[in-house]
């Protein structure tokens, strides 16, 4: 091959590492990106542990530690594209429940008041190891993002159509659509009176969840996933995190925009659905509360909540 | 008093964030080394005050490298709580499926992507080209054969989870899914390939270590006691089992223990310089209590494989140490392959079983408080404990991953290398590559490793007499 092949960096901050791997899920579609894109720095794939000059950088996991930090404006540096990579970078993703514990907390249940745990001693970890953050940081509060691709993990096909319109410099492909938009279920108006927990049995395979009465979170979640939960009979959790419009206006949130359409679809009050979210807030919000366009909106009290149903 | 320190971060070609450090006096001699976890995310804490139901979805984002293997060991447990002491044949062979179809892509995505490049290149090969991108280059049917695998296990997994990572397959009592005719067409058709492939994989990691016996021999050698579930009559048994603990010589230290009651048998100790705890069998007490899991433990304490051609291939395995325990760091890689093809021959057995086909897939039974799940993840023995209250929320959330099991060992495979092979002489990128090596035998998932602290960079950090830190690339 005559033209030099793309540089791409890879890091990984506060993460499981499931986006990584989700590139490593292109399957035979890699050994087609490999031609065009040289994967030079990957903590997963490759031994280069510097910050070599690359075209795109794509950073997976949220803000814990200042090594995080550091190495995310190391990534910013080296790199002349950002892609703000899995839901953790984008919004914080499940560790932003950090955002409802102090380390302190943390620490004491894992350490210290644990039920295999010797603590005879009291000894926490406190030598050698870097401390934690107070907070989650979604990766654009930290530094500069030039694209944001949310998923938990993202769908192949997201991802490849991602490196491939930087390749190819035009836009990404995909749209700002939430889950119902791959969701086949048919919206009914129903007579269902209360809130069905999944417990309760299985869910009619047809029906959208909402006038079943499940919470289902696909209207308020951007597709990012080709919605394969709905289509296996499993309400949506809100993996890949919320649509724009969630974000953006102060008004509309998770449990009002829930609560609206499923008492429109129900008999259900809106004002059980919205105490149902609250109640479970940790749930409902559990991929983007460290977002601070989620926790910094004037009607969003994720902590009372959370104290309300877990102080003993 | 002077120390020299050398830092290698992060350790790379393993699943998650590591550091080591390694201390060097005067005479360059190594005095001490150690593989640090460094970062924390804290799920015990998060999970509490969730509904019960959710916990199989969501604790599994501790870790996208092995999520079934969470997914699973929660669902254990929360069948426990909704009071199912045994699932219909369907559910309980759909989980089987989706876990070894998790076994067989983790399997393969640490032989071929991540550690093959030592294997094939040798571990002070360059640096560029060690990598799955040179293996690609070099031998590219190989490469493709990795990547095929990978797929196979990994469309096995959305088949019976509905995702490849982070799936909904399993729930309290069962299963929300089975196996449709044309799935389990596709999945026979791409069957014998895989086979061949698996058996080919198993031939590389058995040659190299029978080849390289006097290295396997020297590197990272060390007796340990040996933890894992086993079936009831001794078999191999990745999905359920009772405890059983063997030490170096293969003695029994317990057998056939219920693992609801894993707390009275092994426990955990705190030092300050790690995040990721250490792990004892209580009878034996912190000091000398600690012991191996994955592939390499459940080899040694398995009696037999309830399949023919991986029970081969352990008799084989058995009769390099004369059927007493392989102690050998190095031979992990073999033990793995042995599990690959033992996975690839269950996978035929499910698909082939029209139970799969069932419709009878959630039993329920009546409430309880508190419930403990075990599996053999690809890495080891997983524990996952819960309690949940009367209003269906979760009030404690134990959790102990296969990698911090293995944190001990690890530890001394580290020290023994370093010592080995970097005591008083010019430490190159190459010889740091043999502490990682060591490392990436016990493939530890430093994600699941830090679900309680955070992250673990592998770090190698040497410090001179100034405390000036010479990074790794100082060292090249």
């Amino acid at each position: 091959m005559s033209e030099a092949k793309i540089k791409l960096n890879t890091e990984w901050l506060s993460v499981c590492g499931g986006c990584h791997v989700a590139l490593v899920d292109l399957h035979e579609k890699i050994l087609d990106v490999m031609k065009v894109i040289e994967i030079q720095r990957s903590p997963l794939l490759t031994d280069e542990k510097g910050y070599p000059p690359a075209q795109i950088g794509l950073i997976s996991g949220s803000v814990r530690t200042s090594h995080d930090r550091e190495v995310a404006k190391k990534m910013r540096e080296s790199c002349d594209k950002i892609i703000a990579y899995g839901t953790c970078a984008v919004y914080g993703g499940i560790p932003g429940a950090a955002l409802a514990h102090t380390a302190e907390d943390i620490i004491d249940r894992v350490y210290l008041n644990n039920p295999s745990t010797d603590s005879s001693a009291k000894v926490v970890p406190n030598r050698l190891v870097p401390k934690m953050d107070a907070k989650i940081t979604p990766l654009d509060e930290v530094i500069d993002v030039d694209l944001y691709l949310t998923g938990c993990p993202p769908h192949a096909a997201y991802i490849f159509d991602a490196l491939m319109s930087l390749v190819n410099g035009r836009d990404p492909r995909a749209k700002t659509e939430s889950v119902c938009a791959k969701c086949k279920r048919v919206m009914k108006k129903t007579n269902q009176s209360e809130i069905k927990s999944v417990m309760a049995g299985m869910p009619d395979e047809e029906m959208c969840f909402l006038s079943q009465g499940y919470i289902c979170l696909g209207s308020v979640t951007l597709n990012r996933c080709a919605a394969p939960c709905p289509q296996n009979n499993v309400v949506c959790t809100g993996c890949n995190g919320p649509m724009p419009q969630i974000l953006t206006e102060p008004n509309r949130d998770i449990r009002t925009e829930i609560a609206a359409r499923m008492s429109a679809m129900t008999q259900i009050p809106s004002t059980d659905i919205i105490s149902e979210i609250e109640k479970s807030a940790k749930s409902y919000y559990a991929y983007a509360m460290a977002s601070g366009m989620i926790r910094n909106k004037p009607t969003f009290f994720i902590e009372k909540w959370i104290e309300e149903v877990e102080k003993v | 008093m002077t120390a020299n320190k050398i830092t290698i971060e992060p350790v790379t070609r393993v699943e998650g964030h590591g550091k080591v450090t390694i201390h060097l006096d005067d005479n360059k001699q190594v005095t001490d080394a150690k593989l640090h976890i460094v970062e924390f995310r804290g799920f015990e804490r998060f999970i509490q005050g969730r509904p019960f139901w959710e916990v199989p979805v969501t604790i599994q984002r501790l870790c996208g490298i092995c999520p079934v293997s969470h997914h699973l060991a929660a669902a254990k447990a929360m069948d426990i709580i909704v009071g199912v002491d045994k699932l219909t044949p369907t559910a309980e062979k759909m989980r089987r499926l989706m876990h070894y179809g998790q076994m067989y892509q983790s399997h393969a995505l640490h032989f071929f992507h991540l550690c093959s490049p030592d294997l094939l290149f040798g571990f002070d090969a360059d640096v560029a080209i060690r990598n799955v991108v040179g293996v690609a280059a070099k031998y590219p049917e190989l490469a493709v054969q990795g990547v095929m695998m990978r797929k196979y296990g990994q469309e096995i997994i959305k088949a019976t989870a509905g995702k490849k990572i982070h799936g909904t397959g399993a729930i309290p009592g069962g299963i929300n899914k089975n196996l449709s005719i044309a799935e389990r067409d596709e999945f026979l058709k791409d069957l014998d390939q895989q086979m061949e492939w698996a058996k080919g994989a198993l031939k590389i990691a058995k040659d190299y270590t029978v080849e390289n016996i006097g290295l396997a021999k020297e590197f990272a050698n060390f007796e340990s006691s040996h933890l894992s579930l086993i079936r009831e009559d001794g078999a191999m048994d990745l999905y359920h089992g009772n405890l059983r603990a063997i030490d170096k010589d293969g003695n029994k230290i317990f057998d056939q223990v219920d693992y609801q009651g894993y707390h009275n048998y092994i426990a955990e100790e705190v030092r300050d310089w790690s995040y990721m705890k250490f792990p004892f069998i209580k009878s034996i007490g912190n000091e000398d209590g600690w012991y191996r899991v994955g592939p390499l433990s459940r080899v040694n304490t398995a009696d037999f494989i309830d399949t023919p051609m991986a029970e081969e291939a352990r008799k084989e395995f058995m009769a390099v140490t004369d059927g007493k325990p392989n102690n050998l760091t190095l031979a992990y890689h073999w033990a793995r392959m042995i599990e690959l093809l033992h996975s690839a021959e269950k996978i035929k057995e499910l698909l082939n079983d029209a139970d799969l086909q069932g419709e009878d897939l959630v039993v329920k039974g009546h409430r309880r408080e508190e419930g403990v799940g075990l599996i053999e993840a690809p890495r080891g023995t997983l524990f996952h404990h819960y309690k949940v209250n009367e209003d269906d929320q979760v009030t404690m959330c134990n959790l102990i991953v296969s990698t911090t099991s293995n944190n001990e060992p690890m530890n001394r495979a580290v020290a023994s290398v370093a010592k080995k092979y970097l005591s008083g002489v010019e430490i190159t990128e190459g010889l740091l590559n043999h502490v990682e090596v060591a490392i990436r035998a016990y493939d530890p998932c430093l994600s699941c490793a830090t679900h309680a602290l955070g992250r673990m960079p592998l770090e190698v950090s040497v410090i001179d007499d100034s405390g000036n830190v010479l990074d790794r690339k100082s060292t090249r």
